[in-house]
């Protein structure tokens, strides 16, 4: 709220606000620093009995939903969808919904913390002056290419931050990581589509206007991508309309996720194969529609496949009939591309879409648009880039690492050997919010606000069709002694002197922001305009973002898709390993990357098994059976990286030679309620990559043997109603 | 100077004379074989007043010792930390507390049968133990009364069940089953009560004017003046008659309300219309188990009470607990066929679970002690004589009623009409608890032995009046003779 | 002469007839289980959270619940659609009649059935006889460590051990918007707002709304369509107020 907004215009705006379904309302530049008071002297703008609403941007994943939090009293209550935002349209996931969990935590960090040794979380807590001292020596003191930063994937103004400094000082250009994006093998399909398309980007796939889904391993109702918008694009393809008949889906998947539970069919093919089934169904597609079998598809027997992949033939022409008569649209993801041969499943599931040609149509495939401030399409480092930048903290190259919004120690594969390669790294400062793993390793941990005690902008990269550029702004004051990141940069900088100095010529984060937003107020065709940059930065904050109002969708260029072979061509996918099993790990949808320490997270049932609390593996009833198996037994998967100890979840929609562990518990750190709970299914991962480079992280092979110990695994569900378990015969 | 076996046996010598047959006769029957009022008096009184042995005191200790863990210090965690120590989850949202209620309720029931049918309808067999049915069911009341109250989430609000006025104008839903249940075990408890002390007024007075000391006074307050005329006995057999006949529905009332809890609840297996019968006929098949242990017990702890409790008691308690068992065995049949015949899904699916469910050899067992041995021991004059195989067959029938309120309350609720939530029950403090009522029943019997008469000698001696031999011919005959 | 309707049986209304006030629409077809609703749920109403054990031991305090089962074995094995399960806010609750203390009771304000914490002492009977088994009780103080009570929602009371709750359609929303709608002189109007399930849904699958005006949209949704809604367990004559759609009608 702005000096100049009294606080009679206020409470009409309140009332204005209040007349939809929340109030927005914005902080404006003026009052940039959340400051505690005594409730003596409250803020203007907040009212005994009065909740206020404040418009930000979730952080709990990369999507960038808008939220509207609720708060009384100068406390976060309740999280709410902005029903203003494009991408969610007032809707919020579990794991956004408990974000407040992250922001109440037991077991942030509270002060900025110097280490006595890493490790620990043992150290002496530092003021915030010392703080960015530290800061400014580890910039001044090392060479510039010697300097790196790894932050996670939903902070983008950190990154815009970071990337400027790099530009003018010539640190290293900022990394991003993130276990989710390593599991939708984000490279894999933008390197298809690069492949394809002669451009690089993240497809949009219109699911909501299709009547045919076919999804090779995409989950995009659980974690894929934007879980949001892809669900609300099921709604409206599931319901039947006047104009239009229910959706029917297809889901190829080793193992059931909550998308292939939707699906009408869902067909369980051999892992490593979804490359020929998409080919050969665009052979039996092309061969109904009664066209000349395009080249890209031309490789392939059907009959072949069919076996290959352990799917009747008569399916796969089942298959095609629906591909080529509806109004179809062919999506790759998961683990389908995170395999050897990732990249030509991708390649050949897009060219599916191809033969229908419903690119750039209703129900059909897109580019995503550019988000406001974005120049071109940037996706997160793959494994590959991750190995290379593992080897130069190896090779000594890296003096100084800083790490933000990411936590590798955990969420990169132990084969990667990050931890490892930290101890070659001469400092290590963390800007951990909460004592994670890889805070546990560094020197300095010098907290962050939360998600929503801070400012910011996140880039929807992709679920919408307008350019979003979502804004974020505290909601509450910062409940420990913790400062902004970009803040901390900025004094940090400042302090360094010189070409730093210059970099970051800013007086703080919300000047920095507004600086880099103030460019889109002369963009027509906005969602709002201001007569200057101060109003404008008011209006972003109030309203959650800016975005355009007209669709920026691109139409791939599908000309010459078909007639290409595909360039890289379809090999068998190769597992590594010895056993019998395949090994698909999938990125848990309640827990995420990072929800871990969020109790309500952890006692959400898992939407496909409603397990709680705990890490378990899938095996097919039948594997069960054959290896004397019973739920809660705990095995041993081991693999050629490494090995854990998991309990059984016999699951009825699996393969019976594949097993499924979700990824998200197995925490050393990271607070009471992550520790030492469940096990970490990365563990198990080779450094395998595809072509594409992404960890081919459904390439493995596992086996599995007793342990001859048992826990018990904390299900939603009754063993005994849903499976009958205990009943006697005849259930 | 002792009075016991040696004395007994020496009055049968000097009879000895009379011919096998009356000897016979007596030696059987108590009725028959009568002592002098002040020998008799004297026999109780010495049970009671003797200083307590070291045995008597170390089971005290020990009994109060498990009292002190199992039903103190548990409760207490219990209400410190919430019914999540205890076994109940969804759905088994009621767990062995309520088995226990109803089990004690059961037990309970018993008592007061023996005592008031018994009297309504003159078996003169009841007569010496009268007064340990009567003790049963008070103190098993009081188990119950625990039991429910444990079972309560926030006991200390136990209170708002209870109609008294207050400003605010709220009263307990008189809709709900269980405050019939609140209503009728109250009754039941106060008109049990008064019943046991009723026929205990003279045995007071009686030992008034044996004792000296405290126990003097406290038997001159407890005997409310009474001094053996005319008129106080009339009065005094008016009212026993008039709550003899009132408690007998009271009784029948308590157990069918109780089976309401369940009978009027929208589940399967529990929304039953023969529960009501099925219940009191289960309570008294569990009450009579009991009671034969308890006077086994009397029998075996207590001095001289060989005298007063033979094997002629046994037997006929063994006659009343075979015909029970058959009327259990069928009143279980009809329930069970009545619910299969229903047809229903969910109680199909929860017969069933009964049978071979995990806990499907309970539902096996509760057949197998409740009908078969029951059966196969009681028919037997000479066994079902026997205190200690009576006695066993009681402890194993308890066992067996117990099993069955268990499969009706935690085993039942496992299944319902929401497949998703069927789980099973494992108990947790329940366990202790259980124990701690069992055992303060127990010390209840072993403390009040040392307070009064556990024999109503008067009711004994007022028997032995109406009885007599008599000689026709070669023939002897018991002739009793109607009182008042 | 005495006709059927001089008899008190016509007293008992027909689930047809019966409407109550507020109600909701699930669409089974569109749900994903993906658990927002019970999350959402869970923060607004101060729910607590029981740790591993408990959780696992049919202790879990979700006020909803996503039920699925499965159909078939592999390879044709199909999990069936899921649903979400809450107090469906009976027209002839099974669980008010057995609560001794009054503390389950019906709303005539709100046709809704209320839990009325600080009356309820936990005999735990209403939960028994719930046919949904949608009533969790407080089995002991859970501990929610400082800070977390700070996001605690002042509009909902915080439930000590020993109490009975349920799902009470946001009835703290309900009474906001009444509140309001009172002070503006006019009535709540349909879609004014929703409970926290319904606003969090990320497929919209629940619709919450009026269903005593045959213009709203609950009701538009229930009657109409390719398929009819189905209540659960409407056999029992609960005359729930939730309705179920399974056949991705409009």
């Amino acid at each position: 709220m702005s000096e100049q907004v009294s606080r009679r215009d206020f409470l009409k705006l309140a009332g204005l606000g209040a007349a939809t379904t929340a109030v927005l309302t914005g902080c404006g530049p003026a009052s940039r620093y959340v400051v505690r008071e005594p409730y003596q002297q409250m803020p203007e703008y907040n009212l005994v009995g009065q909740s206020t609403y404040y418009a930000t941007t979730c952080r709990e994943c990369a999507a960038g939903c808008g939220l509207i939090v609720r708060t009384y009293q100068g406390r976060a209550i309740k999280v709410e969808g902005n029903p203003n935002h494009p991408l969610n349209l007032g809707k919020t996931c579990a794991r956004g919904q408990a974000t407040l969990h992250g922001l109440y935590n037991p077991d942030r960090v509270t002060d900025p913390i110097m280490k006595n040794a890493r490790g620990g979380f043992a150290g002496t807590n530092i003021n915030w002056d010392d703080a960015v001292q530290a800061v400014a020596d580890a910039l001044k003191n090392n060479q510039p290419n010697e300097i790196a930063f790894l932050i996670g994937t939903a902070s983008d103004h950190v990154f815009d931050l970071l990337t400027d400094l790099s530009k003018t000082t010539g640190v290293n250009a900022p990394i991003r990581f993130g276990a989710m994006n390593m599991l939708e093998s984000r490279a894999t399909l933008s390197k298809a589509a690069e492949n394809l398309f002669g451009q690089a980007g993240m497809p949009w796939f219109d699911v909501a206007n299709a009547q045919a889904v076919f999804s090779f391993g995409a989950n995009f109702l659980e974690t894929w991508l934007s879980p949001l918008s892809y669900t609300r694009g099921f709604a409206n393809f599931r319901k039947a309309t006047e104009t239009k008949l229910r959706g029917r889906m297809v889901q190829f998947e080793a193992r059931m996720s909550a998308t292939g539970a939707k699906a009408d069919e869902w067909i369980s093919l051999r892992p490593g194969t979804e490359a020929l089934v998409a080919l050969a169904i665009g052979r039996l597609v092309a061969e109904k529609k009664g066209i000349a079998v395009p080249r890209i598809f031309s490789g392939v027997e059907p009959l072949e496949v069919a076996a290959q992949a352990d799917v009747k033939l008569e399916a796969l022409e089942h298959l095609a009939e629906m591909f080529a008569t509806s109004n179809a649209v062919a999506i790759p993801g998961g683990p389908a591309l995170g395999q050897s041969n990732g990249l030509a499943v991708a390649e050949a599931v897009l060219a599916l879409n191809a033969l229908v040609n419903n690119f750039g149509k209703e129900g059909g495939v897109y580019l995503s648009a550019l988000a406001p401030n974005q120049s071109e399409y940037h996706r997160p480092a793959s494994a590959q880039e991750m190995q290379s930048f593992v080897e130069r903290m190896n090779s000594g190259g890296i003096k100084v690492l800083f790490v933000h919004g990411v936590n590798p120690v955990f969420e990169a594969p132990n084969s990667l050997g990050f931890k490892e390669a930290l101890s070659n790294v001469g400092q290590v400062i963390s800007f951990a919010v909460f004592p994670d793993e890889t805070a546990l390793e560094a020197d300095y941990v010098l907290p962050d606000h939360h998600g929503l005690e801070g400012w910011g902008y996140q880039r929807v990269g992709t679920g919408v069709s307008l350019p979003v550029l979502s804004g974020a702004q505290p909601v509450v004051s910062p409940y420990y002694n913790t400062r902004s990141t970009v803040d901390v940069f900025i004094a940090a900088a400042k302090l360094a002197g010189g070409k730093f100095a210059n970099a970051l010529p800013y007086a703080d984060e919300v000047e920095f922001l507004q600086n880099k937003i103030s460019a889109l107020r002369g963009e027509a065709g906005g969602s709002f305009s201001a007569i200057d940059d101060e109003a404008f930065m008011a209006s972003f904050q109030q309203f959650g973002g800016w975005w355009k109002n007209t669709n920026a969708l691109t139409a791939p260029d599908s000309a010459s898709v078909l007639n290409q072979s595909i360039k890289t061509q379809v090999k068998d996918a190769e597992f590594a390993g010895e056993g019998e099993f395949f090994f698909v790990p999938f990125m848990s949808p309640t827990l995420g990357e990072a929800g871990a320490n969020k109790p309500w997270l952890q006692e959400l049932p898992d939407p496909t098994t409603t397990v709680m609390w705990t890490t378990w593996v899938e095996i097919n009833p039948e594997t069960a059976h054959h290896l004397h198996l019973e739920n809660d037994e705990v095995v041993r998967v081991i693999s050629e990286a490494g090995e854990i100890e998991v309990p059984v979840y016999i699951y009825p929609a699996i393969r019976p030679d594949t097993v499924a562990i979700p990824f998200g518990q197995g925490h050393t750190a990271y607070g009471r309620y992550a520790e030492n709970r469940g096990v970490n299914p990365f563990d198990l991962l080779g450094k395998h990559l595809n072509e594409a480079g992404d960890l081919a992280f459904a390439g493995m092979k596992v086996r599995i043997e007793k342990t001859g110990k048992t826990k018990p695994v904390s299900r939603n569900e009754s063993t005994m109603g849903v499976y009958g378990e205990a009943l006697g015969e005849e259930h | 100077m002792t009075y016991g076996k040696k004395e007994t046996e020496k009055k049968q010598e000097h009879h000895d004379h009379h011919g096998h047959t009356e000897e016979h006769f007596k030696e059987k029957h108590l009725m028959l074989d009568p002592l002098p009022r002040g020998v008799m008096n004297d026999m109780v009184m010495e049970a009671v007043t003797e200083k307590p042995s070291w045995k008597w005191w170390t089971t005290v200790f020990v009994l109060s010792a498990v009292v002190v863990y199992c039903l103190i210090y548990s409760w207490y965690r219990l209400i410190a930390e919430g019914v999540g120590i205890a076994g109940v989850n969804r759905p088994s949202y009621w767990g062995i507390f309520l088995v226990n209620t109803v089990f004690w309720i059961g037990i309970s029931h018993a008592g007061t049968f023996i005592s008031a049918i018994l009297r309504v309808f003159k078996a003169e067999f009841r007569r010496p133990f009268t007064r340990v049915a009567e003790l049963m069911t008070t103190f098993g009341l009081v188990q119950a009364g625990f039991s429910i109250f444990m079972h309560m989430g926030r006991v200390w609000l136990a209170y708002w069940l209870m109609p008294y006025p207050n400003q605010r104008m709220l009263w307990p839903n008189f809709h709900s089953p269980l405050s019939w249940d609140l209503l009728a075990i109250t009754t039941y408890l106060l008109s049990s009560t008064m019943y046991l002390f009723l026929p205990l007024i003279p045995d007071l007075a009686m030992a008034r004017d044996k004792t000296t000391g405290w126990r003097k006074n406290f038997y001159r307050i407890l005997a409310l003046g009474f001094r053996g005329t005319e008129g106080e006995w009339t009065h005094l057999r008016n009212a026993m008659n008039i709550f003899a006949f009132a408690i007998i529905p009271v009784m029948f009332s308590v157990h069918t309300i109780v089976s309401w809890d369940f009978a009027a609840a929208t589940r399967p297996g529990w929304n039953s219309t023969i529960f009501g019968p099925y219940f009191v006929i289960g309570a008294l098949h569990s009450g009579m188990g009991a009671a034969v242990v308890v006077l086994a017990a009397v029998r075996k702890f207590i001095k001289n009470m060989d005298y007063f409790i033979r094997a002629e008691h046994f037997d006929a308690i063994g006659k009343l607990m075979l015909i029970i068992s058959m009327g259990w065995a069928y009143f279980f049949f009809n329930d069970y066929m009545v619910q299969w015949y229903g047809g229903d899904k969910w109680t199909k699916q929860l017969l069933h679970f009964h049978e071979a469910g995990p806990l499907g050899w309970m539902w096996f067992a509760m057949l197998i002690v409740n009908i078969a041995i029951p059966w196969a021991i009681l028919w037997n004059p000479k066994w079902r004589s026997t205190p200690w195989l009576v006695s066993t067959v009681g402890i194993l029938i308890n066992v067996g009623m117990w099993f069955e309120r268990y499969i009706i309350i935690p085993i039942s609720l496992t299944i319902n009409r929401m497949p998703f939530t069927w789980r099973m029950y494992t108990p947790g403090i329940e366990i202790p608890l259980g124990i701690g009522t069992l055992v303060l029943f127990i010390l209840l019997y072993v403390i009040f032995s040392k307070l009064i008469p556990m024999i109503p000698v008067w009711e004994v001696q007022e028997g032995q009046m109406a009885h007599q031999l008599k000689k026709f011919g070669r023939e002897t005959v018991v002739q009793v003779s109607e009182l008042e | 002469m005495t006709t059927l309707s001089d008899l008190k049986i016509s007293e008992v209304k027909l689930a047809a007839e019966e409407g109550g006030k507020w109600g909701m629409v699930i669409d089974q077809d569109i749900c994903t289980g993906c658990q927002a609703c019970v999350a959402a749920c869970s923060m607004e109403n101060n729910i607590p959270f029981v740790g591993e054990e408990d959780s696992g031991y049919g202790r879990a305090m979700h006020w909803i619940r996503i039920e699925r089962f499965w159909e078939g074995e592999y390879p044709e094995v199909k999990m069936t659609n899921q649903q979400p399960m809450m107090c469906q806010q009976c027209g002839s609750a099974p669980c008010e009649p057995v609560c001794p203390a009054f503390a389950t009771v019906h709303s005539q304000a709100e046709e809704l059935n209320l839990q009325v914490y600080n009356r309820c002492v936990g005999t735990r009977y209403c939960a028994n006889n719930c046919p949904y088994q949608v009533r969790t009780f407080n089995w002991r103080d859970y501990e929610r460590p400082e800070p977390l009570p700070n996001q605690f929602n002042p509009d909902v009371t915080v439930r000590r051990r020993g109490v009975m709750e349920k799902c009470t359609f946001c009835i703290q929303r309900i009474h906001k918007a009444n509140d309001k709608a009172k002070s503006e002189g006019r009535e709540v109007m349909d879609g004014e707002f929703t409970t926290a399930c319904a606003q969090a849904c990320p497929s919209n699958a629940i619709t919450f709304g009026r269903v005593d005006k045959k213009d709203t949209l609950v009701y538009n949704m229930m009657h109409h369509g390719q398929s009819h809604g189905k209540k659960h367990l409407e056999e029992l004559g609960t005359l729930p107020n939730i309705t179920y759609l399974n056949g991705g009608g409009a």
